[in-house]
């Protein structure tokens, strides 16, 4: 955190930075700090430990001193109520404490008809502090009223969650900024090393001792504004990285050298690793699957706004999706079945024949998984819906029709990223928590078993 | 007065009389028949009215009773039969339902009469209605009228209450509609009707509580007051009539209602005024008066049209005959008049016709008679008058034979003696000739402007000496002029010659002397000359006979002297008469008309001849100038 | 187990393929969105004093211009059109201004700009431009300083002449004052050009109109009055509602002179029956309140009590030598300030108090609506004395206490009875997608988009 009393944001040269530790639950910086050296200490303490693990002695003192300086050491009343957001286990803590510092003051404690003075004291909260309120009742005198305020931390992040469903979903980074794509670079059980795409740079986290650290960063220069719903892809290959962004496609070298261009150049619409191509980086390993048949194909993104354009490249006989969100592709009965979330709403659907156009309540993100799971390939998609929650199902076509073979499994937001993993058999959704407002990135996997 | 006005008189009157009769009789039996009707139409309006008022009343039941039975209302009750009841949703409840419902009040209260929503007073839910405790046992009655309380004013409304039960407690509807202009104005009034409506608030009459739904009328509404602390005193139905100006047509009926809330006393809330403008009526009455006055007046006038018509046909023939008879008086013995048809005056007529006929016969067979008996007048005058010169011609002519034959030597002297005597004679009868010469060329008087009383005066002037000359008993003259005798047109010659006449007539009577008067007079568009003497007298017969040309009762008279005046009078256009008795005196009487139309023609015909001749142009404009002044 | 997981799988994809309902995920680009509000600003300039603060105006400003913070949900400032900043000394403020954004008329952002805009909009700073940067030196203490810049009234425009651009996503195309805004998307705005194509804004509209011009398809986001969000919300349309922070309060146009005044008035305010007033007349919305600042934004807000107690007001009144004889004065455009005044009048009434409801313009004191300018207490309360008419208050120091010894000085002189704090609600068509209300409780419609809408 910064040294600097009252400065918030960076970027001043003379101001220090502040390295931006990648643990999902403290990543958002704190507000503007108090002019008070301790409160300022106690905020920096409590961002940097949990919640749970808050020591309330300070501002207890506090109030108790500010208790005694109006009651003196007469018997009181004390009650307690908490109206914050502060836990049941929290705010007992916070009344024993306050409890034993009175008394240690030298305050007695006895009931209301023997007290001299009757103290109330409140839990409550405003939008960027605890306020604890004592009022305190003397006969014959003036309700007075004493306070301290303590910082509040921005948020408490979720923990690391698994659904063991059909389909699972893994919580593999989150942050304030918006996530455009996170492709996991190496694993070991779970993820160790994960590259995240923003819209101002590509940052390389690596998890050491439980925690994330961001190993290298890169940022991505482009001269014109993004689009608003900005959309974005990052693809690891074997020894570096591709971004592609609306109108920048940017290569990393070895050590995250960023070269990004200025180009229309089409993205790659599927995972390699369900064209069969192996996926790069060693350390993931291949997924030593066979080729499926389906051509790494690829798409136009339109450079200012949030779809395809509709031109594929190569092109595929008999397919002409127009302007669409996302596509998916299965191999089926030897033949390749693409799917298109288009524009207008509608999933198209190609299979060699003619054009069937379907609607379906899927929202705008669609993508294929290879598994080893049902049918073999999976189609996942979003829920069509509203802006609070969002779900993934997986989808199998035995016939010409999805037919949905999962329950839908839950997102806090709704899902504004979702693309298959360069070994074809997960896929990374990106989720927007409505109730944070940060971001979050999830793995999703089909598990064969419920 | 003429017999055709005294008879267009006589029609007139009675037809006017007639006319105005009936005129008067229809009024007063169309007053009495309006007046009856316009009370039983009065009587009915109130009557309409009240039914109108108490309609409205069952109306605000009816609906109140809907409200309580819709579904809203049933929900409402039942969500507050439960606990715990929360009624605050329903706090818009009336408003909305008032809105539907077209009311002006809606309160619901609950089993204890706290108000759940109000229409009117949406901010005292939560607080007792007032009223609850007598509203509460009404709920199966027809409407009444209650006095609501407002945020800052009180107001009439006309109520109902109902009672909707869900569970142990019910909920009431209190709906009304409020009493005020609109009120008035919807209700469905007659013409010439309208209703107003006093609060009855505070001790004395006062016009701001006065409601009148007719917008603009500027009626001081004190002129209630009367009326209204009438109902206050007596507490009961009243009617009275309110003159709003000095105009009948502006007064109104007025029936006051007194309306009465509910509650133990029944007070008295407001009074009703139902207003009749008596317009109508007035205007209807004075319509009617009107058209009897014009068709009456329109009746005499034709009436006297027809009447004069009537008449002049009735008396033309009469008029006729009277203008006729005129004529005949005047001399025109032709006259006759037109006979038409066979009636009485058409006999008159024709009897008419054959009188004038027979008259004129009569008067030719007359004046034969006397022209007969003129000629041998004349003839015998002249024969007397020529044998009296004649004689001595012969006895002169005798004389001169003898005298030539007997005594030659004198012939001489007798030649010159009887020459002298002969010329005398035949001069004389040169005379004689003469002056029947004079009496038949008698000239026609030329009208000039003529001061009479200087022609008197100058006659008696010329007479002056002759009355005194010597040789003969002196006569005493007198003159007696009216100095107010105004000039007249005649001509002064012919005038002047006329008196002198009279006056040589008048100096003949008084051989022996005696007085003798002239004297004038002024009378009326007349001027009458006197010449009186005290001489001899004449008898009944010589009065009667004394202007017949050549009658004389004078020794060596022509006999023409009075026909000479008489002539010169009657051409005048006057008249002259003689008063006499024998051995008093003759006093003769002339009467001369002023003549002035015939002046001013004499004068108009000088001046047309003075355009040739300038002196006479202005002695003509000195002379009409003179007249003019007259 | 597993088949019959297999057959409940295949009935609802069934069932779901049945569902007609037509939605992604995925904002479109497109259309224009109609919207209907009360307030009729005749100037769209934020600094123009002169058009009084409303959350329809400062939505209005946030459409077309930006500031240099922002303020978020939970208090922090974030930048906007400053990337950073740094104080020292807490006076000398140094703002970094955002590089690659353009004003709609073309022309860049500079620091030179906006420390021309900042020193219009505040003629009491002391404002300067240096290279990238701009330097504000002002007498406002720290924390307020950040919260002041990130108030609408704040934001960045460029004046010349009379016409005005901005930053924001949406450039002014028709503008008739206090009737019609015509707003089209920004192709170049720097956050992205917006995914409506443009908005069209109808002012002067009352609530019930608005209401209606939703139902009739005729605006795609409205205001609902506070009262109306209980039974819009029931009637299952999309309602958002910001936190409660227009405040509801008595304003006395004077000082109480005497002691038998201050009495009176706070007979008044202890006769007022906030909870009933609050249940019904507010249909629930909104929070009784004692205080100027709510509880949320300042956290002792349940210290002011906000139940009526007629024996303490007859009490006080009982005590004074005069009558109260007000005139209590209210806004009547909005039904619900009259029927708020007429039951303040009647409880007044039962503590033996005589108040007059009047719409008209001669009142003792007056029934407000104050919309809180900030999430900042400190800057809300400095801003709300302001539009109260009461000198700003001098602290000593920005600790809890400090406010609230501030507040409770404010409170102490009478002239001010605070009644509610309401939140402000809105109400949209149900395709209208991922608008949100920012803390200030005005619209963000930069991400809005409308999902009938075609690319």
């Amino acid at each position: 955190m910064s040294a600097v009393s009252g400065s918030y944001n960076l970027g001043i040269p003379n101001a220090i930075s502040n390295s931006v530790s990648g643990v999902p639950g403290t990543a958002r910086p704190a507000c503007s700090g108090m002019p008070v050296l301790v409160l300022v200490l106690v905020s920096i303490w409590i961002l940097a430990t949990p919640a749970a693990a808050v020591d309330w002695s300070v501002p207890e003192q506090q109030l108790a001193r500010k208790i005694v300086a109006v009651t003196g050491s007469g018997p009181m009343a004390l009650q307690f109520e908490n109206r914050s957001s502060i836990g049941r286990r929290d705010s007992e803590i916070i009344e024993n404490g306050l409890h034993s510092t009175l008394e240690t003051m030298g305050v007695r404690f006895s009931e209301a008809e023997h007290a001299s003075s009757s103290v109330t004291i409140t839990l409550s909260e405003n939008l960027t502090s605890y306020v604890w309120v004592a009022q305190i009742t003397k006969p014959g005198a003036e309700t007075a009223v004493a306070m301290v305020s303590i910082p509040r931390p921005a948020w408490t992040g979720s923990a690391l969650d698994s659904v063991p469903l059909s389909l699972r979903k893994t919580l593999l980074w989150s942050q304030v900024s918006p996530i455009l794509d996170v492709a996991v670079l190496e694993e070991n059980a779970t993820p160790t090393r994960i590259a995240v795409l923003d819209p101002e740079k590509i940052s390389v986290y690596r998890s050491q001792n439980g925690r994330w650290l961001e190993e290298q960063s890169a940022g991505i220069v482009h001269a014109n504004s993004w689009p608003r719903d900005l959309r974005g892809r990052l693809v690891a290959a074997r020894d570096h990285l591709e971004a592609y962004l609306p109108g920048i496609v940017c290569h990393s070298g070895g050590s995250l050298n960023l070269s990004c261009n200025e180009t229309d150049d089409p993205w790659p619409l599927l995972a390699a690793g369900l064209s069969g191509n192996a996926p790069v980086f060693a350390s993931v390993g291949s997924s030593g699957v066979a080729s499926s048949g389906i051509a790494p194909e690829q798409a136009f993104f339109s450079s200012a706004r949030n779809f395809f354009n509709g031109t594929l490249t190569p092109a595929i006989r008999n397919v002409s999706p127009g302007k669409f969100y996302s596509a998916a592709a299965i191999a089926h009965d030897k033949s390749v079945l693409w799917l298109f979330a288009g524009v207008d709403g509608q999933v198209h659907f190609f299979d060699g024949g003619p054009e069937r156009i379907v609607h379906l309540s899927w929202g705008s993100d669609v993508t294929s998984v290879r598994t080893s799971c049902g049918a073999g390939w999976q189609v996942l998609a979003d829920r069509a819906g509203d802006d609070v929650s969002d779900s993934l199902r997986a989808y199998e076509f035995p016939d010409r029709d999805p037919v949905a073979v999962s329950a839908p499994v839950d997102f806090p937001g709704p899902i504004s990223a979702l693309w298959t993993e360069a070994r074809g058999d997960t896929t990374v959704a990106v989720a927007k928590n409505t109730e944070t407002g940060s971001y979050e990135a999830y793995r999703v996997a089909v598990a064969c078993n419920q | 007065m003429t017999f055709r006005r005294k008879l267009l008189a006589v029609f007139s009157l009675t037809v006017f009389l007639s006319v105005a009769g009936v005129a008067l009789l229809v009024l007063t039996v169309t007053r009495n028949a309006f007046e009856k009707t316009e009370n039983e139409r009065t009587a009915a309006l109130v009557a309409q009215f009240q039914r109108e008022f108490n309609r409205r009343g069952e109306d605000v039941a009816r609906r109140v009773e809907s409200i309580a039975a819709s579904d809203a209302v049933t929900r409402m009750a039942t969500a507050l039969s439960g606990t715990p009841a929360d009624s605050a949703e329903y706090f818009d409840l009336a408003r909305t339902l008032a809105e539907s419902y077209q009311l002006d009040f809606l309160e619901l209260l609950d089993g204890h009469g706290i108000i759940i929503s109000s229409a009117q007073s949406p901010a005292k839910f939560g607080y007792p209605d007032n009223a609850f405790d007598s509203l509460a046992g009404l709920t199966e009655q027809s409407a009444f009228l209650k006095l609501e309380d407002l945020q800052d004013s009180t107001a009439l409304g006309l109520f109902a209450v109902r009672a909707v039960r869900s569970g142990d407690h019910p909920v009431y509807v209190i709906g009304g509609r409020r009493l005020d202009k609109n009120f008035l104005a919807s209700l469905d009034l007659p013409p010439d009707m309208r209703a107003l409506l006093y609060q009855n608030r505070g001790e004395h009459f006062s016009p701001e509580w006065l409601l009148d739904a007719g917008s603009g009328t500027s009626r001081p509404a004190e002129k209630l007051s009367g009326l209204v602390d009438a109902v206050r005193r007596y507490d009961q139905e009243m009617t009275g009539i309110v003159n709003w100006s000095g105009d009948q047509a502006d007064q109104e009926v007025f029936h006051a209602i007194p309306l009465r809330g509910v509650g133990k006393d029944r007070p008295l809330l407001a009074i009703l005024l139902i207003g009749n403008s008596r317009r109508q009526y007035v205007e209807l009455k004075r319509r009617i008066r009107d058209a009897a006055l014009l068709a009456g007046g329109g009746g005499i006038v034709l009436a006297i049209l027809l009447s004069s018509w009537a008449a002049a046909r009735v008396t033309r023939p009469v008029e006729q005959l009277a203008y006729a008879a005129q004529d005949v008086a005047a001399g025109n013995w032709n006259s006759s008049v037109e006979v038409s048809g066979h009636d009485e005056v058409a006999q008159l007529a024709e009897s008419f016709n054959r009188m004038t006929t027979e008259l004129l016969a009569q008067k030719e067979r007359l004046v034969q008679a006397e022209r007969v008996a003129a000629w041998r007048e004349l003839a015998r005058r002249l024969a007397h008058e020529l044998k009296n010169p004649l004689f001595p011609l012969q006895l002169t002519v005798e004389n001169l034979i003898r005298a030539r034959t007997q005594s030659p030597e004198l012939f001489d002297e007798i030649f010159q003696e009887s020459s002298r005597t002969l010329l005398a004679e035949i001069s004389n009868l040169k005379g004689i000739i003469g002056r029947f010469s004079e009496f038949s060329k008698m000239p026609q008087p030329q009208i000039q402007r003529v001061e009479v009383n200087e022609v008197v005066s100058r006659v008696v002037q010329l007479f002056q000496a002759q009355l005194k000359a010597p040789g003969r008993s002196a006569i005493a003259c007198k003159v007696e002029l009216d100095p107010s005798v105004e000039p007249i047109g005649a001509d002064s010659e012919l005038l002047h010659r006329a008196i002198s006449n009279l006056v040589l007539n008048a100096m003949d009577a008084m051989p022996n002397g005696g007085t003798l008067t002239l004297g004038t007079r002024r009378d009326d568009r007349k001027v009458t000359i006197t010449v009186s003497d005290t001489g001899t007298g004449l008898t009944r017969e010589e009065c009667a006979r004394i202007f017949t040309p050549y009658y004389t009762s004078k020794q060596h008279g022509t006999g023409l002297g009075l026909a000479i005046v008489q002539s010169v009078v009657s051409d005048h256009g006057g008249r002259i008469s003689v008063q006499s008795e024998p051995g008093r005196g003759t006093t003769f009487v002339i009467e001369l008309p002023n003549n002035m139309e015939a002046l001013r023609a004499a004068l108009s015909n000088a001046e047309r001849n003075a355009t040739e001749t300038p002196d006479i142009r202005r002695n003509v404009a000195a002379q009409s100038a003179s007249v003019d002044r007259r | 187990m597993k088949h019959i997981a297999w057959q409940w799988l295949a009935i609802s994809s069934v069932l779901i393929a049945a569902l007609a309902a037509s939605a992604e995920t995925r904002p479109q680009y497109g259309g224009t969105l109609h919207v209907s509000m009360l307030d009729a600003p005749l100037s769209l300039d934020p600094a123009d004093r002169a058009t009084p603060d409303s959350f329809g105006r400062r939505s209005l400003t946030e459409l077309i211009f930006e500031t240099l913070v922002s303020v978020d949900k939970s208090g922090r400032a974030t930048p906007v059109l400053a990337d950073s900043w740094q104080t020292r000394g807490g006076r000398r403020w140094q703002f970094r201004i955002r590089h690659n954004v353009w004003f709609h008329d073309g022309s860049p952002l500079t620091a030179e700009s906006v420390a021309a805009s900042l020193r219009f909009a505040n003629p009491a700073w002391n404002v300067t431009a240096d290279r990238d940067s701009v330097i504000v030196e002002s007498d406002l203490a720290e924390q307020n300083l950040l919260a002041d810049l990130a108030l609408s009234r704040n934001a960045i425009a460029k004046r010349d002449s009379d016409k005005l651009s901005g930053t924001g996503p949406f450039h002014i195309v028709d503008w008739q004052p206090g009737k019609e805004l015509a707003l089209g998307a920004e192709e170049n705005c720097w956050r992205g050009r917006p995914f409506l194509d443009g908005i069209e804004i109808e002012m002067g509209r009352g609530f019930h109109d608005q209401m209606t011009a939703l139902q009739l398809g005729k605006a795609d986001l409205i205001e609902v009055a506070p009262e109306q969000t209980r039974r819009v919300s029931q009637q299952g349309q999309v309602l958002v509602s910001s936190a409660p922070m227009e405040l509801l309060a008595l304003v006395f146009g004077q000082d109480g002179s005497s002691p038998d005044e201050k009495s009176l008035r706070e007979a008044l305010g202890w006769s007022v029956e906030r909870g009933s007033m609050r249940d019904v007349l507010l249909q629930g919305t909104g929070q009784a309140t004692g205080s100027i600042l709510p509880g949320w934004m300042s956290g002792y807000g349940f210290v002011f009590p906000t139940t009526a107690d007629l024996a303490r007001a007859r009490s006080l009144r009982d005590q004074t030598h005069v009558s109260a004889n007000w005139k209590l004065g209210y806004d009547g455009s909005d039904p619900m300030n009259r029927l708020l005044a007429e039951r303040i009048s009647l409880n007044a009434r039962d503590a033996g108090l005589s108040l007059q409801p009047t719409s008209g313009g001669n009142a003792d004191l007056r029934l407000m609506r104050i919309p809180l300018a900030s999430t900042d207490p400190w800057s809300a309360l400095q801003i709300a004395l302001a539009e109260i008419g009461l000198p700003p208050m001098e602290s000593k120091g920005h600790s809890i206490e400090d406010l609230y010894a501030a507040e409770t000085a404010v409170l102490a002189t009478g002239r001010v009875i605070p009644l509610f704090h309401l939140p402000v609600s809105y109400a949209s068509v149900s395709n209208l997608k991922n608008w949100s209300l920012r803390p200030d409780g005005s619209w963000n419609l930069g991400d809005a988009w409308l999902e009938s809408a075609r690319p």
